[in-house]
């Protein structure tokens, strides 16, 4: 069900969390709201989910399904989440924490007890714990932990899920096999979702859409491949993967790093893989740059460079272009710009 | 495995010796030594006299008293303490540290003006005294002054004991119980109550033994009238001063045996608790051995 946030601001004793955020999450959609910490993110799904009330103002409302529910309780509103750090409920095994929401229902709309186990031991299927049911959540580990998390917020069948950093604790082969496995889940049942997190990765990996968040405002909301292609500040570029920073100039449309080059100053990203590296300089457009060092192990490789004219240059490139330049530590070398994202300098 | 890793870090043998010996030393001069003299000089008069220094009428009055002090003060404390420290641990409020330390006031101040202070509230000359006094009601030199004071000195225990365990666990399992629906009564007794239950006994067993050992607030209030006003620590100290020692001892005695049924009743507890929590763990171990 379609989620609409509508002008919330949160101000807690000496910080803003949130300044007038709106948010709209199209139905079974699954949304990364993605930011550093302190950026708010959290804030605005624990007040999605009713644990914290945003700043009274008549035009604040959160409508889920066409209904405002800011006014009904926590408990009232039917939201499955799931927290960083799981928070099971250690005295019961993990049958008993799938099963309390249906437990604690009024007895009228309680399910029977073959009924109820029917649907628990569904849910325990979906995330593949069926022998782990009378076990204690100490005896699991932290991927299997988030998994019965995940399935207790699903056994209430909520109008939306919410995921506060749920892969956060977790190492990080763990956290790339759970992914996909949300990716996966999320294809076959299709529920509403909101995944705060503050991996660039992730949230890129995968959400529909990211909306990424900076000093409680959205600075930009688009899917993954707008964001990276086409940020919308400087925030946004930098906050999402490595990037250069030159204080170069724009000659005809086109970034000049070379510092006698004409034309308006600007602030000039570049991320790694779109620099060049060439051995003679091809043209006045580049800049020359000493290597400081290469790192070679993984996909591919990453060369840092040190220039007198600008700040430390970070370049990548494939094995293949490597090999082919044969370059050394300590070498000068020409950097060339391929691709940037220009931003008018700010005085 | 544990006992392999360790090796290589052993500590020298003189000096493993030297630690063992003083803990040993230590326990035994302090605690044991002072408990079976407490039993030897109790039956030195032989078993009859001591059956007749226990069921002497003002001794069993003065069981009495004190079981009736701390039957009502754990059942003050269980809810003072309940409330004060899921208030505390749970939530921030105005006037937060101000209860803290309120809490911890009877820790701070000696037994002795505990006593004095409810003398000065509620004595015949005191603040409340006279009104009450005018309906009947009188508090001091009474069970409800022994009563009172007895719950304002062991007021710190259960709180005490829940406040930190229950400001480690934080409040997300809460929160998660009432996004999954349920209501703040389900929450606190499936959720908050379980989570804290050892703690809940222990301060229990801790305010259970300071309630009925307690002497000087007691003391103060009760008036030491015999047979009416005298908990068992009073009657000891009475017993003692009349030279009677052997019964004194005999009464102290009830007292210990008071505490150790105290640390049965608890043991037995954990002892359910463990074995209702046993059967998954067992399957667990058994699985990881297969």
């Amino acid at each position: 069900m379609a989620i609409d946030a509508r002008h919330v601001s949160k101000s807690f004793a000496n910080y803003v969390a949130l300044r007038d955020v709106d948010l709209h999450v199209e139905q079974s959609e699954l949304i990364a709201l993605l930011g550093p910490s302190g950026s708010g993110k959290t804030t605005l799904l624990r007040i999605i989910a009713g644990l914290d009330t945003p700043d009274p103002n008549p035009a604040t409302a959160v409508v889920v399904d066409g209904q405002d529910i800011l006014d009904r309780r926590a408990s009232e509103r039917r939201v499955g989440f799931v927290f960083q750090h799981y928070a099971l409920f250690r005295h019961m095994t993990v049958f008993e924490n799938i099963a309390f929401g249906l437990r604690v229902r009024p007895r009228k709309l309680r399910p029977r007890e073959p009924e109820l186990r029917r649907r628990v031991n569904e849910l325990l299927d979906l995330i593949q714990l069926g022998r782990w049911s009378t076990h204690y959540p100490s005896q699991l580990s932290g991927g299997q932990r988030q998994r019965v998390a995940l399935a207790r917020a699903l056994a209430i069948e909520p109008s939306v899920l919410l995921l506060d950093e749920p892969f956060g604790a977790l190492d990080a082969k763990v956290r790339q096999e759970l992914r996909r496995w949300l990716r996966s889940l999320h294809a076959k049942i299709a529920v509403t979702s909101v995944l705060v997190t503050h991996d660039q990765e992730e949230a890129l990996e995968v959400a529909d859409r990211v909306v990424i968040m900076n000093e409680g405002r959205i600075e930009q909301a688009g899917t993954p491949d707008e964001v990276f292609h086409n940020p919308a500040s400087e925030f946004v570029v930098t906050f999402l993967g490595n990037v250069n920073l030159f204080h170069g100039r724009v000659d005809a449309g086109r970034p000049v790093l070379s510092p006698n080059a004409h034309g308006q100053t600007a602030r000039v990203f570049v991320r790694p893989h779109e620099l060049e590296i060439e051995r003679y300089q091809s043209n006045g457009a580049s800049v020359a740059a000493r290597i400081q060092r290469i790192q070679s192990a993984g996909p591919i490789v990453r060369v840092e460079l040190a220039s007198d004219h600008t700040n430390p240059i970070t370049v990548e490139m494939t094995h293949e272009r490597y090999h082919d330049l044969t370059i050394k530590t300590g070498e000068t070398v020409f950097v060339k710009v391929r691709d940037a994202r220009v931003f008018a300098a700010k005085i | 495995m544990a006992l392999v890793s360790r090796r290589p870090h052993s500590e020298p043998v003189w000096m493993r010796t030297l630690f063992i010996g003083a803990s040993v030393a230590f326990v035994g001069l302090l605690i044991l030594l002072p408990v079976i003299s407490v039993f030897t000089e109790a039956f030195r008069k032989g078993f009859s006299f001591y059956l007749a220094s226990i069921s002497d009428p003002l001794a069993m009055s003065a069981l009495r008293l004190t079981l009736i002090t701390a039957a009502v003060t754990l059942a003050a404390n269980l809810v003072f303490g309940l409330a004060a420290s899921w208030l505390i641990a749970k939530f921030s409020f105005p006037g937060r540290n101000v209860l803290l330390s309120l809490i911890d006031l009877p820790f701070a101040v000696s037994p002795v003006i505990s006593g004095m202070v409810f003398v000065l509230l509620f004595g015949a000359q005191g603040w409340f005294g006279g009104p009450l006094a005018r309906h009947g009601m009188q508090i001091i030199f009474a069970t409800p002054g022994v009563i009172l004071a007895t719950i304002f000195v062991t007021f710190p225990f259960i709180a005490r004991e829940l406040i930190p365990l229950m400001q480690e666990q934080g409040a997300e399992e809460e929160e998660a119980a009432v996004l999954l629906g349920a209501n703040g009564w389900q929450t606190f007794w499936r959720i908050t109550v379980p989570n804290i239950r050892w703690a809940l006994v222990y301060g229990v067993v801790l305010a259970n033994a300071r309630a009925m050992g307690e002497f000087g607030a007691v003391s103060v209030v009760s008036g030491h009238i015999r047979g009416r006003t005298n908990t068992l620590p009073l009657h000891v100290e009475i017993l003692y001063n009349e030279y009677n020692f052997s019964a004194a001892f005999a009464v102290a005695s009830l007292l210990a045996l008071l505490a150790l049924v105290t640390l049965i009743a608890k043991a037995a507890l954990e002892w359910r608790i463990r074995a209702e929590e046993r059967p998954a763990v067992m399957e667990h171990a058994l699985e990881e051995v297969v």
